[in-house]
């Protein structure tokens, strides 16, 4: 009922073009809505009933350090400054290895599972009966762009579907009038590969991540120029109605033709739910300190968090909050100094990400939204430039929240130094494929039939990691 | 059944004793030939026990006492992925054999024997074709049938002939004639991608003669905007695009010209085989051609036109040479070659051999930049840039020279800051230090570097002076620097005679078989191709100049087949085959073979001429029906399948851009030449290592060319295309035809679309006056080709008349967001 005022709403809005329509069109149209051109994003059931709804992914780029932050390794300390021996080749992406560093903050154990966790997250840390920790990740490639595309396509190549598109792709949207699938970079700029980390694919553009900004208009395009007004607006698309309705009346068998149209009050509504929906202001000033917007350094993050709680809540369901972009120190890639680096963006996303744990859990939606925080790999044990960690992709930590994860957990160990997953080694496919499962799919079966072949977000691998799922 | 069988199979042999023996016999006769301690695919020795213990690439392969957990079995039992020994399995009984000698511990008398490794590899190469496999509709040869003979006036040429029937076997007719306004539109949109002026539409109507419509289509045909249109469809298929994809996402400055290659082609109706045998082996077909030749080198793009890793190994040089077969399978051949990289293809009779050995065809190529100017003009640069390069040299030296105290007191002072085990490891005598303390120091020693700038921020006045006055000669001698010269993106090769290529088990480089020599697709070719030795003072190999000829060969049926089928589908929506690059198992069959096999025999016979298939399409009765429903056909082909009328489409991304620039009077119609940057908000591009689009204001001219011209940049892409499905630079045969938000949101609010829209009313208030009926009529008469109709002629007015500020611009606005604006009639 809630949709059909809503479309009361516009037609009124769109200049009283209830006269051209007739009421039986209209509920046509909203069947055609859920049936054509609107099926492609219209909720659909998963294979079993999942535990979560939507995904939150917090996608520390440039590869964040494990070894720093949730994967103690006190051997570094005991040999520190001596060569990295016994685990095979060491293999770095910039050259010149050093010896092994130790981190430079100190780990304490937190929670009733007593976990351990590095001073960078002490906010984080004190959530950790909510999250699982797999810390026997490991990925194919040491070098950006094919870590990023493989983190979120499953594959290092250019050119797959991302997790978001498989996940709307395969639940459609609770919200229409929202895109399914957002993604905020971070204010120093968006990520290496840019927008195929968020791109459809072969699958069509219905599924693509939508870029959102965290200031002024949350999408490009959402408003038009300011000098046309929303009542010029109103008024041309009112015109734009009629005579389209003109047109479908000639053809009436043309399903397409009125997707198309139901598109245009589609987009007409997201003019104002985008904007109401990333409004931070209408929340109490309780909420906003929670996540940290009264603080300078973590306003940006914070806002990015609160926003994504308020889009999951609207029924979005796929966001996607890179912390770290540009160049250099901008991105967790900490080559150079790793106490900047890592201590900086810390700062950023700590207390903001467990604020977002803690409002998630307060208000009931843990449970349904899954919460995965990554990178596209670990960093060295050793160090590089002196003070700076190289690439690591053999041995890494991500961690999940919510949404079925198994809280207090933590699955699976690397080397004494951090270096290699040895283990209950877990690789990208079988993250994706937990991901899935906790979504209620069998990541076999959740196919796109593409040149010839049922390609799959898992390719031909990946097993279900059952100890992180309740 | 089954079990009983086992058990009494195993009473009669008594299991348990003999195990052993007949494990290490399963294990010698299917496993060692590639998993034994000096071949070592997939790291995996399986010739001791200790070897299976210690397992390969995947981890261990061997748990003792627990079959389910160990790899061995679940590969043999296909339980695992990949499935082992590749391509086939184990008989029941040898598969409960390996079970049991696991239950048992697996114990194991000395090794398993290694069979001839060579042979035994070789062996397991081999995937034969059989007789049946060959007679798969796509794979037999082409045979023009005489079309049917259906006596109706409806029939224009044999294509029709063919249609009709399918149509009346199945009790349908034809839909109407569409009304010529709506052909004319629809013709135009097709043949060059944009909409007809007011005065081409008049025109036409008003020719009386019986072959109005034809001279229409010769003029389109000859027009240079069909070479604009349809190098689009051929650059989807060869994944082009002006930068490389990956971390820095390079751009590539001359990419521009493959595309306006492909342009030219189309536009000279180049034979479809020439066309093809130029992007594969231009190099050597022109071996020893005069130097003006060396143009068609550009067509070498299409070899690498595909993403461009950032840290090349070999394996991303296998990725590489995997896009460049998979985009040739599928885009000449109709295969999903893709598929046999790592074990034989699972649906279509494609052997994994057949992979490697058209592998052996493209691995010899190396990039390369080729000059297109002749050799006299390339040295005489060279000389020039050295130099320049000489004067230079000795200003940088000073200036190095001069930067140098500086640097070393900075890292001095740096070098106190390091934590103390570093320091120590300084201090300590070279000769004394540890394993870590030696690599830190050289750490230190290699990376430990300051920025020029904050060198300069250290110096003293006169210092800073001079070095800014070495940097500034610097510059003035780098402006006499010669203009570089017009190259090629292309390829080389280092001479007749390549390095080996082999099959890759698994297509992992480190799983090498056999050496492979150079092939084609077995199954489509009924004798054994030819390679012939390349002279031996050429430069290449000539496999691939061996390789397009068969490509390209009439007894190829696959490549005339594909190509007729893609022509089809652009004219008519979907293709008699609706998967386009998939003529295999997992494809659709086509609706029509006999018409499709005509249509491939016609292309040949008509010396590969694109053009002439466009002729006889779109002049059939069939290309000008109308596009409307019919209750009785629907109810018996709702698919329309049968083609009983002409589809509407959605317009594709690019010709929905250009139709907006055409009718408000902005197209900048230059042809040719480097992309063109229109702007995108920086909030979507901002980013890492070097990234950026330098946009340019919507109001500027250079912008408003057609969107062929549009810079291609894989992790840029400008969102008015995007959204329209504008395929992100991998091969792709069909466009998705989404319809989307997003899209309605472009359209709605772009400020290049509300740009236009105002110069879509100041153009009508120009050519119709003041008066708001004339400028309805004329507006859409541009937008859509025809005058007002039913009521739209009043709201249109009566909104111009409510609305006397704006409306006009506001309703320009409209008709540029109107479903029939973005439709193919």
């Amino acid at each position: 009922m809630k949709r059909f005022l809503s479309r009361r709403e516009w037609l009124h809005l769109a200049g009283g073009g209830v006269g051209t329509i007739a009421l039986a069109d209209l509920l046509a149209r909203d069947q055609l809505l859920g049936a054509t051109g609107g099926s492609m994003l219209a909720p659909k059931a998963p294979h079993f009933p999942g535990k979560a709804k939507a995904v939150i992914s917090i996608f520390c780029y440039g590869g964040v350090s494990h070894v720093d932050s949730f994967d103690p390794k006190p051997e570094l300390y005991k040999r520190r400054g001596e060569a990295m021996t016994g685990k095979g080749e060491v293999v770095v992406s910039q050259g010149n290895p050093g010896g092994l560093m130790p981190s430079p903050w100190a780990f304490k154990k937190y929670g009733q599972c007593g976990m351990d966790v590095s001073e960078l997250f002490p906010h984080t840390g004190q959530l950790v009966d909510e999250i699982a920790f797999i810390r026997s990740m490991y990925a194919i490639s040491n070098d950006h762009a094919p870590a990023l595309f493989q983190m979120n396509t499953g594959s290092v190549l250019t050119g797959f579907p991302s997790m978001g598109s498989w996940v709307t792709y395969g639940l459609g949207t609770e919200n229409q009038s929202l895109p399914a699938y957002v993604v905020f970079t971070d204010p120093r700029g968006g990520p290496i590969g840019g927008a195929p980390n968020w791109g459809n694919g072969f699958m069509p553009a219905a599924y693509q991540g939508t870029q959102f900004r965290s200031t002024g208009d949350p999408i490009v395009d959402l408003k038009p120029p300011a000098e046309m007004t929303p009542e010029r607006q109103r008024g041309w698309l009112g015109l734009l109605d009629k005579l389209n309705e003109e047109h479908r009346r000639r053809n009436p068998e043309d399903t397409e033709l009125s997707a198309r149209i139901a598109s245009y009050e589609l987009a007409y509504k997201m003019q104002t739910s985008a904007v109401e929906a990333v409004d931070v202001n209408a929340e109490s000033p309780a909420t906003q300190k929670l996540y940290g917007l009264d603080d300078e350094s973590t306003r940006y993050f914070g806002r990015q968090c609160l926003m994504a709680r308020r889009l999951v809540e609207r029924g979005v369901r796929f966001v996607q909050i890179y912390s770290g972009g540009g160049n250099f120190q901008e991105s967790w890639d900490a080559h150079w100094d790793i106490v900047e680096n890592h201590g900086m963006h810390a700062r950023e996303t700590d207390l903001p990400m467990a604020g977002l744990l803690r409002d998630l859990k307060g208000r009931g939606l843990l449970d349904s939204t899954l919460v995965i925080w990554h990178g596209e790999f670990g960093r060295m044990p050793i160090s590089q430039r002196m003070s700076g960690r190289d690439h690591n992709p053999y041995g890494f930590t991500v961690w999940m929240a919510g949404g079925g994860a198994k809280g207090g957990t933590a699955v699976g160990t690397t080397d004494e130094f951090g270096y290699k997953a040895v283990e209950n080694r877990k690789s990208v496919n079988d993250l994706h494929a937990t991901m899935l499962h906790l979504l209620g799919f069998n990541h076999e079966k959740l196919t796109y039939f593409h040149n010839g072949r049922h390609m799959r977000l898992t390719d031909v691998s990946g097993e279900v990691i059952r100890e992180v799922a309740r | 059944m089954h079990r009983l069988w086992i058990l009494a199979f195993s009473v009669a042999l008594g299991w348990g004793d003999d195990l052993p023996r007949q494990a290490s016999e399963i294990l010698s006769a299917n496993c060692t030939g590639c998993h034994n301690a000096k071949l070592k695919v997939a790291l995996l020795d399986v010739t001791s026990r200790e070897g299976m213990l210690k397992g390969g690439e995947r981890g261990e392969a061997l748990v003792p006492g627990d079959p389910l957990k160990s790899r061995l079995y679940r590969v043999v039992a296909h339980l695992d992925q990949p499935s082992m020994p590749p391509g086939k399995k184990l008989q029941d009984w040898q598969i409960e054999v390996i079970k049991r000698w696991i239950s048992t511990g697996a114990p194991l008398e000395g090794k398993v024997a290694t069979p001839d490794a060579r042979a035994a590899m070789a062996k397991m190469e081999e995937r034969p074709i059989t007789a049946e496999e060959r007679n798969w509709w796509a794979f037999r040869p082409v045979k023009k049938g005489t079309p049917p003979g259906v006596k109706d006036g409806w029939v224009r040429n044999p294509v029709d002939a063919f249609l009709l029937a399918g149509m009346q076997a199945k009790g349908l007719r034809p839909a109407p004639p569409a009304n010529p306004r709506a052909l004319i539109r629809r013709v135009y949109l097709d043949l060059i991608g944009l909409p007809p002026t007011v005065e081409e539409v008049d025109a036409y109507l008003n020719d009386t003669s019986s072959d109005a419509y034809e001279k229409v289509v010769d003029r389109l045909l000859a027009s240079p905007h069909y070479g604009e249109r349809w190098a689009r469809h051929w650059l989807d298929l060869v994944r082009y695009s002006d930068s490389g994809g990956f971390e820095y996402d390079r751009d590539r400055p001359n990419a521009w010209r493959f595309r306006d290659y492909v342009v030219k082609s189309f536009n000279q109706d180049k034979p479809y085989d020439v066309f093809v045998r130029e992007q594969l082996a231009a190099d050597e077909i022109n071996a020893g051609s005069p130097p003006s030749s060396k143009d068609t080198l550009v067509a070498l793009g299409y070899l690498r036109l595909g993403p461009e890793a950032n840290i090349k190994t070999e394996q991303t040089r296998m990725d590489e040479l995997d896009d460049i077969l998979s985009t040739t399978g599928q885009t000449l051949l109709g295969v999903t070659l893709g598929c046999a990289r790592c074990h034989n293809h699972k649906f279509d009779p494609i052997p994994q051999k057949d992979y490697y050995r058209m592998q052996a065809v493209f691995a010899p190529t190396a990039h390369a930049e080729i000059a297109l100017v002749d050799e006299e003009t390339v040295t005489r640069n060279k000389e020039e840039n050295k130099r320049i390069d000489e004067r230079i040299k000795p200003l940088q030296k000073e200036r190095a020279a001069l930067e140098k105290p500086y640097r070393d007191q900075l890292i001095a002072a740096e070098r106190a800051k390091l934590p103390d085990y570093v320091q120590e490891a300084l201090r300590t005598p070279a000769e004394k230090r540890t394993e870590g303390q030696k690599l830190n120091v050289i750490q230190v020693e290699k990376t430990q570097n300051f920025k020029e700038a904050d060198v300069i921020a250290s110096m003293t006045a006169g210092d800073k002076a001079r070095h800014k006055e070495i940097g500034e000669r610097i510059k003035e001698i780098e402006k006499q620097r010669p203009t570089a010269l017009p190259t090629a993106m292309a390829v080389v090769e280092s001479g007749p005679k390549p390095d080996p290529s082999y099959f890759l088990f698994r297509g992992s480089p480190d799983s090498k078989g056999s050496v492979m020599q150079p092939g084609v697709l077995t199954v489509a070719a009924r004798d054994e191709v030819a390679f012939p030795e390349a002279p031996s003072d050429g430069k290449s190999s000539w496999r691939r100049k061996a390789f397009a000829e068969w490509v390209t060969s009439k007894e190829n049926p696959l490549t005339p087949r594909v190509m007729a089928n893609r022509i089809w589908q652009h004219h008519f929506g979907e293709g008699i085959v609706r998967t386009p690059s998939n003529f295999g198992k997992t494809g659709e069959k086509p609706s029509h073979p006999e018409l499709l096999d005509w249509l491939a025999a016609e292309f040949m016979e008509k010396n590969w001429s694109i053009k002439a298939m466009h002729r006889l399409l779109v002049t059939s009765s069939a290309y000008r029906m109308a596009s409307d429903d019919l209750e009785a056909n629907r109810k018996i082909d709702p698919d329309n399948r049968y083609l009983w009328r002409m589809p509407r489409q959605r317009l594709e991304a690019e010709i929905i851009r250009d139709s907006i620039l055409v009718v408000t009077g902005s197209l900048n119609a230059k042809t040719g030449g480097p992309g063109i940057h229109p702007y995108i908000d920086p909030s979507l591009w901002q980013g890492s290592s070097g990234r950026t689009w330098k946009g340019l204001p919507d109001s500027d001219p250079e912008t408003w060319r057609r969107s062929l011209y549009v810079f291609s940049k894989r992790t840029i892409p400008l969102p008015m295309l995007e959204v329209f499905d504008k395929p992100d630079a991998l091969t792709c045969p069909r466009r998705n035809r989404s319809t989307t938000a997003p899209q309605a949101l472009i359209l709605m609010n772009n400020s290049f679309v509300l740009l236009q829209a105002k110069r879509f009313a100041a153009r009508l208030e120009k050519e119709a006056g003041g008066d708001p009926g004339a400028q309805v009529d004329r507006a859409f008469l541009l937008a859509v080709s025809r005058p007002p109709a039913g009521n739209e002629r009043a709201l249109s007015v009566e909104f111009l008349k409510t609305h006397p500020k704006d409306g006009l611009v506001d309703f320009c606005q409209a008709l540029l967001n109107s479903n029939e604006f973005v439709y193919q009639p």
